[in-house]
């Protein structure tokens, strides 16, 4: 449903002087009923991406579709819901006409809305601020509004950037349940947020950007797994097992209760594993140690600055 | 259809919430008030046989004079006054409305629709030209009623007037639409507007500053600059000449009618264009 190729963006200076490379080839696809987080730090290029997936901006270089329409048609925008980040809505609106007409710019019609409204009203918890001012709002609710906002016309494919910024807890959970629903409708959901945690309990994949590029992509599950890491609890463990551990090449550490074994591949656990039962032990717990998605993401733009120091030095 | 309309509405919305709706209407009643109650005419057998204005006695020169006259007169005076209170009321009500829309923030809701630039464009252009309208006619259907309320004449070319300075306001909008576009700024945009229709007022005697100037390549220069820019002098002309059906043409001379509206419609379609294209190129 969002597709994009080789995306490239520079941005010129007034007069062309000075250049800025924001995005640097950029692949990435979203299929219907997933959720995918787009990370990276500042500038990265996250917002520049979902803009060119907009129109709001064009690539320099590369192409980008939604539902296979190329994404400077607007009707490639028909069904498709946008919540930027720091938006503004009029704050002269209600909520309910803020509702009424960005939902009859997507094409929808007045009767519609009618019943539309109140529901997607009720199901962001804003039933009771309907007909108030949108300048009166707190950050919260004014981004909750937003997130009306962008599924009033039920659209197919969602772009999202940082929706849950400024918003309580319980309003993120919220909204996290809303946006899992909505996967699970068969929406295809593009988040853009800072908040490594949400992303790590929302996205189904991810891709780390990081300086224009995609430094990392695929399932957070597979970004997290440390390859050669494993968790082994077994009884009884004495010395002369760990001595064996040891002597055949692998890490061990006690951690616990258990043990933070390092492997060299999968041989090299089965062998252990074999070398714990015979000695008499019983496994109740094997599996791969996982770091956070903040951990994998630090490292990964920690890495790339490490490389570009050398590449400066040398 | 849909997006047109609700862009539309939202331009009176933004306008009524904004005051400038509120403040636009409100000068024209002060105005419309003032006229109501300031002049009061002693008519007698379809003539004036005297008039007040502000209580004051006006000399009429002791004779009767002829109410459609004089009705006619007043009416097609009227006209060009509303030409500049329109225009100038037209332009501070409307300026902000391409600023506004490409504040950051706010660009992205509207351009994340299925609406194409040009068409978000033009209708918030169509917003304002209707929001001017409205005013306009508001204008002249209070005056015009006033007029008939006191005089009993009625003379539907008053209206003709208030098309005219809609014709004029169009133009004039679509430049301010145009640097809009490109400064996102209301106060630079209502300036330059409003240098543009006085620049262009001047101009009007390009015959008399190009005979003034020294050299053959100035005074080319601002023969071209009047036929480019908008003819407002003459437009206030053709007001008072339409509202007057001629009868007090005369003192301001004959007008080219086609030269006027021809090359004043080219400006506005011109800057709209311009606008337009510029809009549907820019990042965001």
């Amino acid at each position: 449903m969002i597709a994009a190729e080789g995306l490239r963006k520079v941005y010129s200076s007034r007069f062309g002087t000075r250049t800025v490379r924001a995005l640097d080839g950029i692949d990435l696809s979203v299929e219907a009923g997933e959720v995918f987080g787009l990370l990276g730090p500042n500038g990265a290029g996250k917002t520049t991406t979902v803009k060119i997936l907009l129109g709001l901006t064009r690539p320099t270089d590369g192409s980008a579709q939604l539902f296979g329409i190329p994404v400077g048609d607007p009707k490639s925008r028909q069904r498709v819901g946008y919540l930027p980040e720091g938006h503004r809505f009029p704050g002269y609106l209600s909520a309910r006409q803020t509702l009424s007409i960005f939902g009859r710019m997507s094409g929808m019609d007045r009767a519609t809305l009618h019943a539309r409204i109140p529901e997607l009203l009720a199901r962001v918890r804003l039933s009771d601020w309907a007909d108030v001012k949108v300048k009166k709002f707190s950050k919260g609710m004014t981004q909750r509004l937003g997130l009306a906002s962008a599924l009033v016309h039920d659209p197919e494919v969602l772009l999202l950037d940082e929706p849950t910024d400024g918003v309580d807890p319980v309003g993120r959970r919220e909204i996290r349940d809303l946006l899992r629903e909505e996967a699970a409708r068969g929406r295809a959901i593009l988040l853009n947020s800072h908040l490594l945690s949400e992303i790590e309990l929302t996205c189904d994949r991810v891709a780390v950007l990081r300086r224009g590029k995609v430094a990392a992509q695929g399932r957070i599950a597979d970004l997290t797994a440390q390859g050669s890491r494993y968790r082994m609890t077994v009884s009884p463990v004495d010395e002369p097992l760990l001595e064996a551990f040891r002597a055949s090449g692998a890490g061990v550490e006690r951690v616990n209760g258990h043990l933070v074994l390092t492997t060299r591949d999968l041989a090299h656990l089965n062998t252990l594993v074999d070398t714990a039962r015979s000695r008499g032990g019983v496994l109740s717990e094997l599996s791969p140690v996982r770091s956070s998605l903040e951990d994998v993401f630090v490292d990964l733009v920690r890495t790339g600055e490490a490389k570009e120091e050398e590449e400066k030095i040398q | 259809m849909r997006a047109w309309i609700a862009s539309v509405e939202e331009v009176f919305r933004e306008a009524s919430a904004r005051w400038t709706l509120v403040a636009y209407f409100a000068l024209s009643t002060l105005f419309i008030l003032t006229f109501a109650l300031a002049v009061n005419l002693d008519i007698v057998d379809g003539a004036l046989a005297g008039a007040k204005l502000f209580g004051k006695a006006v000399d009429t020169g002791g004779d009767k004079l002829d109410l459609n006259k004089l009705v006619l007169g007043f009416e097609s005076g009227f006209a060009g006054f509303l030409y500049m209170l329109g225009t100038f009321m037209a332009l501070f009500a409307t300026a902000h409305l391409v600023p506004r829309l490409q504040e950051k923030g706010t660009i992205d809701l509207y351009l994340s629709r299925p609406v194409g630039r040009t068409k978000l464009l033009l209708s918030r252009y169509c917003g304002g030209l209707l929001l001017a309208a409205t005013n306009l006619l508001y204008l002249f259907s209070s005056i015009w009623l006033i007029v008939l309320w006191k005089t009993g004449v009625a003379h539907p070319r008053f209206f003709l007037g208030g098309l005219v300075i809609l014709f004029g306001v169009a133009a004039l909008m679509a430049f301010a639409f145009l640097i809009g576009v490109l400064t996102s700024s209301t106060a630079v945009s209502l300036m330059v507007t409003y240098a543009i229709f006085l620049f262009a007022a001047v101009l009007a005697g390009h015959d008399r500053i190009a005979a003034a100037v020294s050299s053959e390549w100035s005074a080319q220069t601002i023969h071209a600059l009047y036929w480019i820019f908008p003819k407002t002098a003459e437009l206030l002309r053709s007001t008072v000449a339409l509202v007057s059906g001629g009868q007090t043409l005369q003192p301001f001379g004959q007008i080219d009618t086609l030269a006027v509206y021809g090359s004043t419609a080219l400006f506005g379609i011109a800057a709209l264009g311009l606008a337009a294209w510029r809009f549907s190129r820019k990042d965001f």
